[in-house]
């Protein structure tokens, strides 16, 4: 299994797709620092109360992670994409395949190469932003919320990555990145849309669309339960998130969901493990 | 011991191409050839040996362990045709991960031996100044020599190489040639699939045919170049070469011999200046000698008279033009 983390080390290291993303990272990241300063300063000259600019750390917070959690999906579809049927496509499964390791093992390797690298990714944008905010705006950090945000925060990726790998079994390299995108797309969506609908209470509808697809992709609802532990549970976020268009949080994924989306991955990669096994290359 | 054995070996694609019911057997320490025509099933075949492509039906055992075990791949090196390797990586990296893929542990790969084993296998393939080459930089030849070197890595009883000489100009050809010959004497097993007939003729001791997904002929080499495309005849190909020809003497042959000429006798060619050269497949010597009589009591002078070489290529010619209902010329 480390055989994979290693070589998705090397290929991440070596192409230059790669380092232009982390490069690209890095500018974000300086220039949400350099916004998150303008904007505490602004605050500190207006002489808010503390509970104003609380809730303006809190704001900053949901934005600076939705854009985190963008980048992170974007960067679990990209490496993932081809993960079977791109690789089939141009011949580099052919040698590997041939050896004496059994395909879902070599399955899992590739899922956890990836893992191990997307989350290294997730950690430093999860960091990076909530480290920015909490010193700029002097935004309370509690250790088990931050850890449960952490955990929550590094889930979403892996989820989509586990989607991501299951269709490059089945589907050629470009089509699936486009179904993965647009299911992704999808969630976010239906995530913002039920944000929106806040304000005139949530027609029965759109609570069946996003309750369906966060079935079928449960992303969004774990960036909103991870944006809502680290936001301080049921003391803070309610107040922050109630009133703030889309990115409103109306409801959250209750504990029982989440444990739906360990059972959900965990079947899609014995899925993944078994299609593979099958699969003529 | 038989290295690849297979009975009734069957893979379709929805009912459709791939081959059926292949029955052959690798004798162990030979270099066996697989033939035939583009589509012919060749390549799925391959797949199926290297446990790339699961079988609709049929058997199969490969170094006496049926297909797919572990412990028979451990001691298969493949080159497959259409392959690439990661571009990011060098040959020795290449080569490490391949040790690992094939079941060495991390530290066994890290050792001096291993790296040596690299070093030699890189210069085995031509490659060792490429050593520290990104592969990405890599020509299709150089790219060709990685893969052959991956296959032969972990010393291998069986190899199987599709195409393994497809990319490769004639003194890399030959190289590998030289290559699989000594491969041979070291008592590994090759499996060849490829299209250039000189490799087969040159280094095969077995070969067989695949037409349409279905094996045609199998056997060692001498003996499928004694046999015809027809199944239902044997005999060999006779050439004559003869003066004093006219265009109207073909008409007078057949006029003198009733019209049983034209379905046994060929003109291959005729000049000017009265030189012919014919040819006709027949059963045996005296119905050869039968034919020089009628040629020399209609006054032609006879040259030159026996049976044609037995090239392979002719052999593969006569083999598909039996297939698609004719015999090529």
């Amino acid at each position: 299994m480390t055989l994979y983390i290693s070589a998705t080390f090397k290929e991440l290291t070596r192409k230059r797709v790669f380092l232009v993303t982390i490069i690209l990272t890095f500018v974000f990241l300086i220039l949400f620092a350099f916004g998150v300063r303008e904007l505490a300063g602004m605050g500190g000259q207006n002489m808010v109360s503390p509970a104003e600019r609380l809730l303006n750390s809190m704001v900053l917070m949901v934005l600076g992670l939705f854009f985190a959690q963008f980048l992170a999906s974007f960067f679990v579809l990209f490496s993932a994409m081809g993960t079977v049927t791109g690789e089939q496509e141009n011949g580099l499964l052919l040698a590997v395949a041939a050896r004496p390791i059994p395909r879902w093992k070599l399955y899992l390797a590739k899922w956890l190469g990836h893992a191990v690298w997307v989350a290294v990714y997730s950690t430093v944008l999860f960091v990076s932003v909530v480290w920015t905010i909490h010193s700029q705006t002097g935004f309370p950090v509690r250790a088990e919320e931050l850890l449960r945000g952490y955990g929550l925060f590094l889930w979403m990726p892996l989820l989509l990555l586990t989607v991501t790998m299951l269709g490059s079994v089945y589907l050629p390299m470009l089509g699936n990145g486009i179904c993965a995108a647009l299911l992704y797309g999808f969630a976010l969506f239906s995530g913002l849309i039920e944000g929106v609908s806040v304000y005139e209470g949530t027609h029965p509808v759109i609570e069946k669309f996003v309750f369906l697809t966060g079935l079928l992709l449960p992303t969004d609802s774990v960036y909103r339960r991870s944006l809502y532990e680290l936001l301080g549970g049921a003391d803070w976020a309610g107040l922050a998130m109630a009133d703030m268009g889309p990115f409103s949080m109306p409801s959250v994924s209750s504990n029982a969901f989440l444990l739906y989306t360990v059972g959900y991955a965990a079947v899609l990669l014995l899925l993944g493990c078994r299609a593979f096994s099958r699969k003529d290359l | 011991m038989m290295m690849i054995d297979t009975a009734d070996l069957t893979k379709t694609y929805n009912g459709r191409g791939g081959c059926r019911g292949i029955t052959l057997q690798v004798p162990e320490g030979s270099i066996f050839g697989l033939l035939g025509p583009n589509g012919a099933g060749k390549s799925t075949f391959v797949k199926m040996l290297a446990g790339l492509h699961r079988p609709d039906s049929g058997r199969a055992n490969m170094l006496g362990l049926p297909l797919g075990r572990p412990e028979a791949r451990r001691k298969l090196g493949y080159l497959p045709e259409l392959f690439r390797f990661q571009d990011w990586l060098t040959p020795a990296e290449v080569l490490r991960f391949h040790g690992r893929l094939g079941g060495l542990r991390p530290q066994e790969t890290r050792a001096p031996a291993f790296r040596r084993r690299i070093r030699d296998t890189l210069e085995l393939v031509g490659l060792s100044e490429a050593e520290d080459r990104r592969v990405g930089g890599f020509s299709k030849g150089m790219q060709q020599r990685l893969g052959l070197a991956a296959a032969l890595l972990l010393d291998p009883e069986l190899v199987i190489l599709d195409e393994p000489a497809s990319a490769l100009d004639p003194v890399g050809r030959y190289e590998i040639r030289s290559l699989l010959k000594r491969l041979r004497s070291k008592g590994v097993t090759i499996f060849l699939n490829t299209h250039l007939l000189e490799d087969v003729e040159e280094l095969c001791d077995e070969a067989a045919f695949l037409y349409g997904g279905e094996l045609l002929a199998s056997g060692p080499l001498h003996k499928l170049l004694s046999s015809t495309g027809d199944s239902g005849s044997s005999g060999a190909n006779w050439r004559f070469r003869l003066g004093g020809w006219l265009p109207e003497t073909w008409a007078e042959l057949n006029d003198g011999a009733g019209g049983a000429l034209t379905s046994l006798l060929h003109l291959v060619e005729a000049d000017e200046s009265g030189n012919a050269l014919l040819s006709a497949h027949v059963t045996d010597r005296e119905q050869a000698g039968y034919l020089c009589s009628i040629f020399i009591r209609s006054g032609l002078t006879l040259y030159e008279s026996g049976p044609e070489p037995n090239s392979l290529e002719a052999w593969f010619l006569r083999m598909a033009g039996s297939r698609q209902g004719g015999v090529p010329q």
